[in-house]
């Protein structure tokens, strides 16, 4: 009987150890997303319920950050015109992507790899440097138009290639490409060989095979992928300031703007807020997609 | 490195003459909050040798930085600092500076036309005492390529003419840009504009973003901007920094203060409220007060000086000196609208 109790309790005691670690690491691994994520997210919410008046911030809530937003005729059509840009960058940046990532997932053995991680490469380099790269390319002396008057294929330079919304959308599907590349590559690395086989040994063209097999199979890396660039786009600021010209003004620059220069925090968190909310609607149809069209 | 070796040295400098009385040192130390390049170690030797004083500087790199060492020390820690004219009024206001007394300081009788009389030089006088006193400057203009534009423009207005449409480089701050509209609608103080005029100038600035091939912000950009376009004409928020910059560069560009005024900022040099000997510090400011130094400030800064001519002005230029506008956040606010427009 002691001998018994004797095993109760060392197994009471181990039990009790496990079960207060188990306690420890998952309030460890709440409270680190909570306080660095979670807390300032809610912090920002808060403050955009504020409102600054002649330059003080008065902590007092009011809605009067969101009926502006909505009332002043400047900030819908630039919300409006920045998620259509942003619609343009996921779809160029996809129908980059897929191809690219379509040739690595073929490449036989684990080359395919190294060749994946050369796409990644653009990543480690500043984004500025490569937004001036454009820049030097596109601009009216850029590197294109010189090429382009040297071989007389045209006599004046081209002036559209920058300083519009196209030269943005174009500049982001580029920056981001990467971003594009790397689901849509797993998915497409991820369908079994012997699926395809079993398609060519049921008489499926090539096309039939990649329109009724990898097509749908990798649909979910693709809508991840166009999620991705649309977030990412999204939240830009610096890319429509320094390609965009005099039309390149979006809805992260209205934000910027109330932090850099209006110091108005409230207002610019209110913005952020309604981003966000874009941002949260975007995944919400990336989960629904993609739940419905499991790989 | 250079100025964090001079700190430490005066630093050391400054405990040995405090805290030792017998220790090699002199008695008399005047302690200066200043800018990068205003009070460069020779001057600081050669000042040191005549006053038989120590001179400690510490160097700062922000207006909120000075803001915070002076009201956290209620002004006791800085005999002098540098600051601009429009910072310069919640000093005032703080009741954290100490007029000086001119008499004290004689070279300020020498210095160019437009800083001797210094009631009409804005912001450096209150209640018909002199606050601070004007030491180095520099201008908002206009940069034009000399290749493409052959006679130099002289207005504001230059930004709007249709001959450069798509040509002009833009400076991307609303304050600023409703400052120099302001100034084109003969505007007499342009840092204070009632609603109206806000309103009249941001449609002016609508009509000025059509001939606008970009806007820029730093100095940097705008080169890189005016190497890979054809750019005529730049609205220079820089000044002699983005002349210099263009210039060094290889460009051929040449810069102008625009006839109705050019926005500029002047900094000074303040006494604090809690200025421990007050001579010392006049003695200080007439110092650099100097032809020479004066001219040395220039090739080293770039920046305007306050008694030999340079670059950033000739005599005859008109400057207006930046002043806090009426309400930097309507002014942000308004330049968004600006660049939101279709």
């Amino acid at each position: 009987m002691s001998l018994r109790a004797g095993i109760d309790v060392a197994e009471l005691d181990e039990g009790r150890r496990a079960r207060s670690y188990r306690i420890a690491t998952t309030a460890l691994a709440y409270l680190i997303p909570g306080v660095f994520i979670l807390l300032p997210l809610i912090l920002f919410l808060v403050q955009s319920f504020y409102y600054v008046d002649h330059g003080k911030e008065v902590h007092e809530l009011t809605l009067r950050n969101y009926v502006r937003f909505f009332n002043d005729a400047a900030f819908v059509p630039v919300f409006l015109r920045t998620c259509i840009l942003c619609l343009a960058v996921a779809v160029i940046a996809v129908a980059f992507a897929y191809p690219v990532a379509y040739l690595l997932a073929s490449i036989e053995g684990r080359r395919k790899y190294v060749f994946a991680l050369a796409f990644v490469i653009p990543l480690m380099m500043s984004y500025i440097i490569k937004i001036y790269a454009i820049r030097a390319i596109l601009g009216s002396n850029g590197f294109l138009n010189r090429i382009l008057l040297a071989l007389g294929i045209i006599d004046a330079p081209l002036t559209f290639l920058i300083f519009n919304l196209q030269a943005v959308a174009l500049t982001l599907a580029i920056l981001l490409l990467p971003f594009a590349i790397l689901p849509i590559f797993i998915a497409l690395e991820r369908i079994p060989r012997n699926v395809l086989d079993a398609s060519a040994d049921l008489g499926a063209s090539a096309w039939q095979t990649f329109r009724r097999v990898i097509w749908p199979l990798s649909l979910q890396g693709t809508v991840v992928a166009a999620t991705f660039t649309f977030v990412l786009a999204l939240g830009d600021f610096v890319t429509p300031q320094m390609v965009g010209g005099t039309s390149g003004m979006t809805f992260g620059r209205i934000i910027y703007s109330q932090f850099g220069f209006a110091f108005n925090w409230p207002f610019g968190a209110a913005l952020s807020v309604v981003l966000l909310a874009l941002v949260l609607v975007a995944l919400a149809i990336t989960g629904l997609v993609t739940r419905r069209h499991p790989s | 490195m250079r100025s964090i070796s001079r700190f430490l040295l005066s630093a050391a400098a400054a405990v040995a003459a405090t805290a030792f009385v017998a220790a090699p040192g002199f008695a008399k130390e005047l302690r200066i909050l200043a800018w990068e390049g205003y009070a460069d170690p020779d001057w600081v030797k050669a000042f040191e040798a005549e006053c038989k004083c120590d001179v400690s500087v510490v160097f700062i790199g922000t207006d909120d930085e000075i803001w915070a060492k002076i009201k956290g020390s209620e002004g006791k820690d800085f005999d002098l600092f540098a600051v601009n004219t429009a910072q310069l009024q919640r000093y005032i206001d703080a009741g954290l500076t100490t007029p000086y007394d001119l008499d004290k300081v004689p070279n300020q009788k020498e210095t160019l036309e437009r800083f001797r009389d210094l009631s009409k030089v804005t912001g450096v006088m209150r209640d018909g005492k002199v606050m601070a006193i004007p030491y180095a400057f520099d201008s908002i203009g206009i940069i034009y390529d000399t290749d493409k534009v052959k006679e130099a423009p002289t207005s504001w207005k230059v930004l709007w003419d249709p001959k450069y449409a798509g040509k002009v480089l833009g400076y991307d701050n609303g304050e600023h840009n409703f400052t120099i509209t302001a100034l084109t609608m003969g505007i007499a103080d342009p840092f204070n504009l009632t609603d109206d005029q806000l309103k009249e100038a941001e449609t002016k600035l609508i009509d000025m973003k059509k001939n606008v091939l970009s806007f820029y912000t730093t100095a940097d950009e705008a080169l890189q901007l005016y190497q890979h376009n054809d750019i005529d004409i730049i609205f220079a928020n820089y000044g002699q920094q983005q002349v210099k910059t263009m210039l060094d560069a290889g460009a051929h560009i040449a810069y102008v203060n625009p006839s109705e005024g050019a926005p500029a900022w002047l900094d000074t040099w303040a006494m604090t409220s809690g200025v421990q000997d007050k001579e010392l510090a006049e003695s200080w400011v007439n110092f650099v007060l100097q032809k020479q130094i004066g001219q040395q400030l220039s090739e080293r800064t770039g920046f305007g000086n306050t008694v030999v001519p340079f670059d950033s002005a000739k005599p005859g230029d008109k400057l207006v000196w930046l002043r806090d506008v009426e309400d930097p956040t309507r002014r942000a606010d308004l330049w968004n609208e600006v660049k939101a427009s279709p």
